[in-house]
């Protein structure tokens, strides 16, 4: 059995197995020791577990925190119980309900599913939402609009009093008519527990991940995240609404408290607590959670008394407990107990290393005939003027440099052709293709990938885990090229040693090749590098030299590179284009280049800059 | 024609609240990068201080002060235990951090002071109307707009002509630069939580002049109202925050006086559904603040 | 004596050395320029000085006080003012207001002296008094940037890349503005890569290349030198 295939699919079902094994098994014994209560404790821990893993499935792989999710549940859960309720007892507390409802009659189970349908559907108009107002990690619109969710659910449930009972009497089942056991209970959180886990694995989930740790170098080598954010939201609605009907079904009743603020405390408490990042982090923290509550229910009842700390063990005490541990770990450790740590993936990881051996470096590859062609190109920004009237030219077969001083317009450029800045005339052109105006990802995907000067490494992200997403990335687009595999690229760029670590513990010349290697496992046509030397010592440099050549004969890719030193540039370019004041003022090989004066003019700025007067050095504009 | 006068400045008067608040939010985001929904906490402990002033049976005027001091007091507490440590954090962490905050201070509110919801009377003049040029207007709107407009008149000389508020903007612009003109970072947070707290204790005033109820969730509405329109204005910028909060009173009572009676009580389900819809296709707000991300 | 005295000066970028074993001084009234490529660490200098980062190894001594790793308004406070990389001015603010940003540490007097100051030695600001900066061009946020650190009266003025970013024309006003603060007997430690020019109004200059001081002396004698394009790009690979 192949390790791709263990990775992807083996290990996180039973990973999954067996964690959900852990919490029933656990949950079993512990309501052993007790009376009914017990009971019911253990099946609403269960039945949290599974909605805070759904929760995880978007915030963790998205990194986009959502309020909104327990709107979502309650959704869910309303419909499921205006369907489920036998339409007897509907004709008691809801004789009035429109389109017929109070005469629907359906088991459970399709009530169920026809819930997760509802809420998939407002799922998929809120996911496109989000989309359109740009989510991403840490944006606040998109939080502010699944906030606006978790409300208009609230508000519709107290208000569409015809339909839902209202906020006094909510909607309740006949007395008899609730969940019996737990077993669907288990099945539903194995199935959730595996799915999640399965989506975290695939190529869906790791790209979104990827996006969750840096959104610009996500799209740079060719992730849409929109695609992707969608996915995880419609996954995570369905887990929700599964375990929100579960929750209505084993209260026997719904109001509309039960599916907001304090819910929402609850499980998002309990998945911080655990670590957003991780399936196994939700439930350690839906584990810690119920256990810490139920310490401290029981120290705030009657049974406890502690001299000198009664005035706390009282009722309320459970809620500041809840806030308290949110607020704690915000402070002390927002990554949660586990972070990211999933149990299969460990182990999975440590089964890997004893048995892979180091693999060949990859041959080089035939470069192929594209040509990359960047004219006239002019940006404003603001009042300034960045390109005026700039381009460049490159092939695949050289390598291509571009140099000029600070403020000469030289990653502005490179922001043109790659994407993120739109220019106001011009075009870039990859042969025949049209780059001009396409969003960043796509440019990425047709084969143009960057680097960045300020290093946007995915941090919390293995090194090998760069390559293999770039390559996932990759993977329909690379147009039938032969493509060396991620691990080859890896002893290419020197990083097998360091191939588990993460990129965050790296030191910076390490850093810069694996940004490097990220770039070359997308399947590049051309790679532009943005100042690879920079904060390189003379050394490190000229070694970066021989390590570009190798990764561009290694994929067969052209390279435009940024760079000041101009040692590494006149080293490794068969062209380079000097830029000054947003033009091109000299192109050419190296050694005409460098014996430029206009080139030396422009590194060292020249004597007089307006017209030249008969005197000499005076500026033209005395001050007063 | 009368009645969109009436309910022009009925709305204004509302939207007067919301500005108040809107602007103390807009205020800590702009130095901190936090939305505070911890805010409302400071409303609620006004209701339960203006309840006890109540039982000890005080004039209204003597409330004013006292719930506006409580207001300040309670901003900087809660800035001293929660906030402090998290300067400087990640977004997301920030907004779970406030969200942490609220419940923390809401369950201690139960806990050692009331679950219960009290109510205290209202002053007499609170319905009483005047009528100008033919029109009914209620005097409680037009004494909430009328300090409303001198409390932000006074904050707009706070802003623009003393160095603490020259400073506090600057600070809200470019925090590290500030800082590198010699600007205290502890003194300017502290001083827009102050000014946060005297913004929502007048806010506070009149929303309990007009409710009469002291409640654990007393705060809650108001701040979300506040959230939502120092939102909807961008949550950058001061003059956004107060506008949004005139328009969103301005909505809420033109839409409550236009819908049909059933569907009175979604008037706030249409105000999120709007807020919603804005955020998908105006993410930075009515007013935007751009900052472009440097690559 | 000197009033600046870097020694010695090491400051890291987490793993990475941006500057090394640097060492330079600045005599009270005197021009100094520190000129080098991009990526040389100039900056980085620049900002351990002024406090923004804490250097690594090494000491900065101003006027005779051990000033190593002090906070940048405590810097301000001792009487070192910097104008920034990319000048950072208050776009929400007026021109005004910005100036009296600049003079936050000092006494409402001071600052209002310092304000007529400003207004006579800045014609085109004063023009633009209660324009909100973000109207500004180019070279008159050049110009209210420098006022701006001129507002606390420092001893000495650190300057990062006046002249980035602006139109030739510009560039000429901006060195005009350095001569002018060199007249009225200002100190100012200028980092610029626009080198010819710089050499022009410094009385002395450092070249700083890959993080290291390469060479240093008078102005003149830079710039007289053949090699001084080497110096600063490095040898070429061939």
């Amino acid at each position: 059995m192949s390790p791709a295939v263990v990775q992807r699919w083996l290990a996180p079902t039973a990973g999954g197995a067996v964690l959900v094994a852990a919490l029933v098994v656990g949950g079993f014994l512990y309501a052993l020791t007790g009376g009914g209560a017990r009971d019911a404790l253990v099946t609403q821990m269960l039945i949290n577990a599974i909605v805070v893993v759904g929760i995880q499935v978007y915030v963790g792989n998205t990194g986009v925190l959502s309020f909104g999710h327990i709107g979502f549940a309650g959704i869910a859960g309303y419909v499921f119980a205006i369907l489920a309720i036998s339409p007897e007892r509907k004709a008691t507390i809801i004789p009035d309900a429109p389109f017929g409802l109070a005469d629907v009659s359906v088991s459970p189970a399709v009530a169920g599913l026809v819930a997760v349908g509802v809420t998939v559907l407002v799922g998929v108009v809120v996911g496109l939402g989000l989309g359109r107002s740009g989510a991403r990690s840490g944006a606040v619109s998109a939080t502010m609009i699944t906030l606006a969710l978790l409300f208009l659910v609230h508000e519709m449930a107290v208000n569409w009093t015809e339909l839902t009972g209202g906020d006094r009497a909510g909607l309740s089942f006949d007395l008899g008519d609730s969940l019996g056991g737990n077993g669907p209970v288990v099945v539903a959180l194995l199935a959730s527990v595996v799915a999640a886990r399965l989506f975290a694995e695939s190529p869906w989930g790791r790209l979104a991940q990827a996006a969750r740790e840096d959104d610009l170098a996500a799209r740079a080598i060719g992730v849409d995240p929109a695609v992707l954010q969608m996915v995880a939201l419609l996954g995570s609605v369905v887990i929700v609404a599964v375990g929100a009907s579960l929750r209505v079904y084993e209260l026997g009743t719904i109001s509309p408290r039960f599916f907001f603020f304090d819910y929402t405390l609850l499980t998002l408490t309990m998945l911080i607590v655990g670590g957003r990042k991780s399936v196994t982090g939700a439930l350690v923290g839906v584990t810690v959670i119920t256990v810490g509550n139920e310490l401290t229910r029981w120290l705030a009842g009657p049974d406890v008394s502690i001299t000198g700390l009664d005035w706390i063990l009282r009722d309320g005490l459970s809620e500041i407990f809840l806030g308290a541990a949110m607020l704690g770990f915000m402070i002390f450790r927002s990554s949660g107990l586990l972070d990211d740590w999933e149990l299969d993936r460990w182990l999975f990881a440590r089964w890997r290393t004893r048995r892979e051996s180091r693999p060949a470096p990859p041959e080089p590859v035939r470069h192929s005939e594209s040509v990359l062609v960047a004219s006239d190109l002019v940006v404003d920004f603001g009042g300034f003027r960045a390109l005026d009237g700039a381009g460049l030219s490159a092939e695949a077969s050289e390598v291509v440099g571009l140099i000029g001083p600070n403020g000469a317009g030289k990653t502005t450029l490179l922001n043109v052709i790659t994407g993120p800045v739109v220019p106001r005339a011009g075009s870039c052109r990859l042969d025949e293709l049209l780059l001009t105006g396409l969003p960043v990802h796509r440019i990425a995907r047709a084969g143009v990938v960057r680097t960045f000067q300020n290093l946007r490494l995915f941090p919390a992200s293995t090194v090998r885990e760069h390559v293999e997403v770039a390559a996932l990335a990759a993977r329909g687009h690379g147009a039938g090229r032969e493509a060396p595999t991620p691990e080859s690229l890896l002893v290419l760029c020197g990083l097998w040693e360091h191939r588990d670590r993460r990129a965050r513990e790296l030191d910076y010349g390490t850093s810069r090749r694996l940004e490097l290697a990220r770039a070359a496992a997308a399947a590049p046509e051309f790679l532009l590098l943005d100042e690879p030397t920079s904060g390189m010592s003379d050394s490190e440099s000229l070694a970066m030299i021989d390590q570009v050549r190798a990764i561009a004969s290694g994929v067969g890719a052209g390279v435009v590179v940024i760079d000041h030193d101009l040692a590494f540039i006149t080293g490794i370019c068969d062209r380079i284009y000097c830029l000054d004041q947003g033009r091109v003022i000299a192109m050419g090989p190296p050694a005409e280049i460098q014996a430029d004066p206009r080139v030396q003019a422009a590194y060292m700025g020249t004597a007089i800059t307006a017209e030249p007067s008969a005197g000499g050095s005076t500026p033209t504009t005395a001050p007063p | 024609m009368t009645e969109l006068i009436q309910q022009t400045v009925d709305g204004l008067g509302r939207g007067s609240e919301y500005a108040l608040i809107a602007l103390g939010i807009a205020v800590i985001f702009g130095v901190m990068h936090l939305v505070n929904f911890a805010h409302g906490e400071l409303i609620t402990v006004s209701a339960y201080v203006a309840y006890f002033l109540f039982t000890l049976e005080l004039a209204w005027w003597v409330y004013a002060p006292v719930i506006v001091g409580t207001a300040v007091a309670t901003s900087i507490a809660i800035e001293f235990v929660a906030f402090r440590w998290v300067r400087g954090a990640p977004d997301f962490t920030m907004l779970l951090t406030s969200f942490g905050v609220h419940f923390v201070v809401a369950a201690l509110f139960v806990m050692f002071v009331s679950a219960n919801v009290r109510n205290f009377d209202r002053p007499d003049w609170i319905t009483n109307t005047i009528s100008v040029g033919g029109i009914n207007l209620e005097v409680f709107d037009l004494v909430t707009i009328a300090v409303t407009a001198i409390t932000l008149l006074a904050t707009v000389y706070l802003l623009q002509r003393t160095m603490f508020g020259i400073s506090l903007r600057a600070a809200a612009e470019d925090f590290d630069t500030a800082r590198l003109m010699g600007i205290r970072s502890n003194r300017v947070i502290r001083g827009a939580f102050v000014l946060a707290g005297v913004l929502a204790g007048i806010a506070a005033v009149f929303v309990l002049m007009r409710t009469g109820r002291a409640s654990p969730t007393a705060g809650l509405t108001p701040m979300l109202k506040g959230v939502l329109a120092a939102l909807i204005g961008g949550l950058g910028s001061m003059g956004g925050a107060v506008l949004g909060g005139f328009a969103l009173g301005l909505v809420e009572v033109l839409l409550l006086a236009r819908l049909p009676d059933g569907w009175v009580g979604l008037t706030n389900g249409i105000v999120f559904l709007g807020i919603a819809l804005l955020f998908t296709f105006r993410p930075q707000g009515l007013i935007s603040v751009g900052h472009a991300e440097r690559v | 004596m000197s009033l600046l005295e870097i020694d010695d000066l090491t400051v890291k970028y987490g793993s990475i050395s941006a500057v090394r074993g640097a060492a330079m001084t600045v005599a009270s009234g005197e021009v100094v320029g520190v000129i080098g490529p991009n990526g040389a660490g100039k900056s980085t200098t620049l900002g351990a000085v002024a406090g923004l980062r804490s250097p690594a190894a090494g000491r900065v001594r101003f006027d005779g006080t051990d000033v190593t790793g002090w906070s940048p308004d405590r810097m301000l406070r001792a009487g070192l003012a910097l104008v920034p990389e990319r000048r950072r001015i208050f776009v929400d603010l007026t021109v005004r207001e910005n100036l009296l940003v600049g003079g936050a540490t000092v006494g409402a007097a001071e600052r209002s002296r310092m304000l007529d100051e400003m207004v006579e030695l800045f014609g085109a600001l004063r023009a633009r008094w209660n324009t909100s900066a973000g109207y500004l061009s180019g070279g008159e946020a050049q110009q209210l940037a420098i006022a701006r650190a001129l507002m606390s009266n420092p001893r000495m003025i650190l300057m990062d890349e006046p002249s980035l970013g602006l139109a030739p024309v510009l560039v000429d006003l901006v060195f005009g503005l350095v001569e002018e603060l060199r007249r009225r007997g200002r100190t100012l430690l200028v980092v610029e890569q626009n080198a010819v020019r710089m050499l022009q109004v410094a009385d002395r200059a450092y070249v700083m290349r890959s993080g290291e001081v390469v060479a240093g002396g008078p102005s003149a004698q830079l710039a007289a030198r053949a090699d001084l394009f080497e110096a600063y790009v490095g040898r070429s690979a061939s």
